[in-house]
């Protein structure tokens, strides 16, 4: 949608680019974010910076399931199911003794359950809030059946205490993932053709089937994506705690949906950008490991978190002029006549 | 908007084939469908009571049955509340959990430290925030309810555990709540008869009242109502409130029942109010269901939970039933609508 206009913009003057530049751009709420929570930390706990690995690790932690989710928000697609799916993957993969056949079968689940998601979402044409709500109960429930209700050991636990040492100067294996994957889907959708098709599928779809986009396939792409990322991350989970706990997840839930918001992926699809969710993810990681050295207790972080999320989402860049609008109708309508009754 | 465009497409590729000739033989394919979207409950629950009463020891008892009757009353409430919010077109209250477990520790809490009129009094304000907050972040600023009610979730349960720091809160021995939750007529528990009079009082409203059918409306077409001069804002605020006021009442019958409260104690009440909704044949796309039916969807979801505990199948089985269930229903009714468009 965007593109036409922006080959047309390229001829215009410098301050106008800027400006279309600026205005195409979802990333502001984030940068606000994460420099506030930036400079607060900086003053108040300086030491979330000065070990930095710690930091980079909660980032990792939280923004990995983040950017797989992106894809699927992108065209206008919910996946609540990946906190189950990291859970399952990760008690798939404890219960093999070979690490990497349990790695490999962990991470064919993920994809497997991303295109079950796309088949339900695609196919049936259920809408997919209810479609990976229902998975992900059903996913909770065979993770919880697969570990007999409680944590699985690693047989390899050696591999996993390695898993958690600096390989590439500061950065562990988990962070150097975290980036391979951020680069990987960066460059997904920004610079191959079926990862820019996401955005035209999430930014009008019939406009896109008439455009001769195979919309089916991006959407089954897409939640293959974020179900083979979310069981990455029950994966190295796994490998770094040297066991799999089949409740594993719950806040994920909470915590990737904030950093996806947050970075400014618009939930109706179209916008938004792979950067913005690795802003959003900076600034909660800060946040928490902020609020973990301050000894803010961890219902709190939640409420904050919670907080943060409640925010981002009702001041969606979008449609906060529609907001306005239907502010000011409230109100008048509020003090004006009643419908009848 | 999303959900019509992948409904509409794929109906083309399927149905013209095998219409051209037969139109008659679809015809009455697509009325089956839509009968059992609309209808199967009433069979399947017959079915599955009598099933249950012939294969499954230990389920005709009287002691069962009441204790079906027990478990089944708070959630029940809790669903016909809700199902004001799935005709609204948005999807689920997912805060309930937070709600539930609020209003039952307030509830005990409170009238220990109190009396019960004051601790009703405070759950209600706190439930007519959380109607509020829900509804004006949906209703006014257009946020997604699916996010909207997980933060808010986290947000009252993390207030909930911080303020409460986790502990349980038992009723006297000899009160009134103890003796509410203990009387019975015949194998009906007095919550029983809490549960039909929520729901005949809800029922009415949403049959008979001006706010019922613009409920309705709204979730069918929310352009064409707001043209029609509706308070649309108000509209969805009042369907999270009555979804709150029904947690709340929710949340005093199960404290009842059990004359303690704690935060962790409604766990898995919105995915079981949910497939209550959904299996009572109310339709996630909006704009259709009863409330009648929900209850039904509740002895449905009861009966086929006490079936599987009677089985001795553990916790996650039941989720994984769960699960499938409204992956299930919400299929046949999504399969349908696109049979019948």
């Amino acid at each position: 949608m965007s593109t036409p206009a922006s080959t047309v913009d390229a001829r215009s003057s410098l301050v106008d680019r800027l400006r279309t530049t600026l205005a195409r751009r979802t990333e502001g709420r984030a940068l606000a974010l994460l420099a506030l929570v930036s400079i607060v930390t900086v003053f108040t706990e300086p030491i979330v910076f000065t070990s930095y690995p710690v930091t980079l690790g909660r980032i990792a932690l939280v923004g990995l399931v983040a950017l797989g989710l992106t894809a699927v928000i992108l065209m206008g697609e919910l996946d609540l199911a990946i906190a189950s799916t990291l859970a399952v993957a990760g008690v798939v993969m404890a219960s093999f003794d070979n690490l990497a056949v349990g790695i490999l079968v962990a991470l064919i689940v993920g994809l497997v359950v991303g295109a079950v998601n796309a088949f339900f979402v695609v196919i049936v044409g259920i809408n997919s809030f209810i479609a990976t709500l229902g998975m992900l109960f059903f996913l909770r429930g065979v993770a919880f059946v697969l570990s007999g209700e409680e944590p699985v050991r690693l047989a390899n636990r050696d591999a996993g205490i390695a898993f958690g040492r600096p390989l590439l100067g500061d950065l562990t294996p988990r962070m150097l993932i975290f980036i391979l994957v951020f680069i990987a889907l960066h460059v997904f959708v920004t610079r191959v053709k079926a990862g820019r098709e996401f955005y035209a599928v999430g930014g009008n779809r019939e406009a896109a089937y008439d455009a001769g986009i195979p919309v089916k396939r991006r959407v089954f792409t897409g939640f293959m994506i974020s179900g083979f990322v979310a069981a990455l991350a029950g994966v190295i989970n796994t490998l770094e705690r040297t066991a799999a706990d089949p409740t594993a997840g719950s806040t994920v839930l909470l915590a990737s949906f904030a950093a996806a918001i947050i970075g400014g992926v618009l939930l109706n699809g179209g916008r938004g950008s792979v950067f913005g969710t690795l802003l959003g993810a900076a600034s909660l990681g800060i946040l928490q490991v902020a609020l973990t050295l301050s000894g803010v207790q961890v219902d709190v972080q939640n409420i904050v978190i919670g907080g943060v999320l409640l925010l981002a989402v009702i001041t969606d860049p979008n449609s906060l002029r529609v907001v306005v609008g239907n502010l000011k109708a409230f109100l008048r309508d509020r003090s004006g006549a009643q419908p009848e009754g | 908007m999303t959900d019509d465009a992948v409904v509409e497409v794929p109906g083309g590729d399927t149905t013209e084939a095998a219409s051209a000739a037969v139109a008659d033989v679809e015809r009455r394919a697509t009325g089956a469908l839509e009968w059992f979207a609309s209808q199967g409950v009433f069979v399947f629950t017959a079915l599955l009571v009598v099933l249950a009463a012939i294969f499954v020891d230990g389920f005709a008892s009287l002691v069962n049955i009441t204790d079906v009757f027990n478990r089944a009353a708070p959630i029940g409430i809790v669903a016909v509340g809700m199902t004001f919010v799935v005709i609204s077109g948005n999807y689920l209250d997912l805060s309930v959990v937070a709600q539930v477990a609020t209003a039952a520790v307030v509830f005990i809490a409170v009238s220990n430290a109190s009396s019960i009129p004051v601790a009703m009094a405070v759950a209600l304000l706190i439930s007519l925030l959380f109607g509020l907050v829900n509804g004006a972040a949906v209703g006014v600023f257009k946020a997604n309810a699916v996010i909207v009610t997980l933060s808010t979730t986290f947000i009252g349960l993390g207030l909930l555990r911080w303020l409460t720091g986790g502990s349980i809160y038992f009723g006297p021995q000899d009160g009134p709540i103890r003796a509410f939750g203990l009387a019975k007529l015949g194998p009906f528990p007095l919550s029983m008869l809490v549960l039909i009079l929520v729901t005949l009082v809800l029922s009415w409203v949403l049959n008979r009242t001006n706010f019922g059918f613009m409920v309705k409306s709204f979730g069918s077409n929310r352009a064409a109502t707001r043209l029609a001069g509706v308070n649309t804002a108000w509209v969805v605020i009042g369907a999270f409130t009555l979804s709150a006021i029904g947690a709340m009442i929710g949340g005093f019958v199960l404290a009842a029942f059990s004359n303690t409260a704690v935060s962790a104690m409604s766990t898995g009440f919105d995915f079981r109010a949910l497939a209550a909704i959904i299996v009572g044949g109310t339709s996630v796309f909006g704009g259709r269901g009863s409330i009648l039916r929900t209850l039904l969807g509740v002895v449905f979801v009861s009966v086929l939970t006490n079936i599987m505990v009677l089985s001795g199948l553990g916790f996650g089985l039941q989720q994984m039933a769960i699960g499938a269930l409204i992956v299930a229903a919400v299929s046949v009714d999504a399969l349908a609508r696109k049979a019948a468009a």
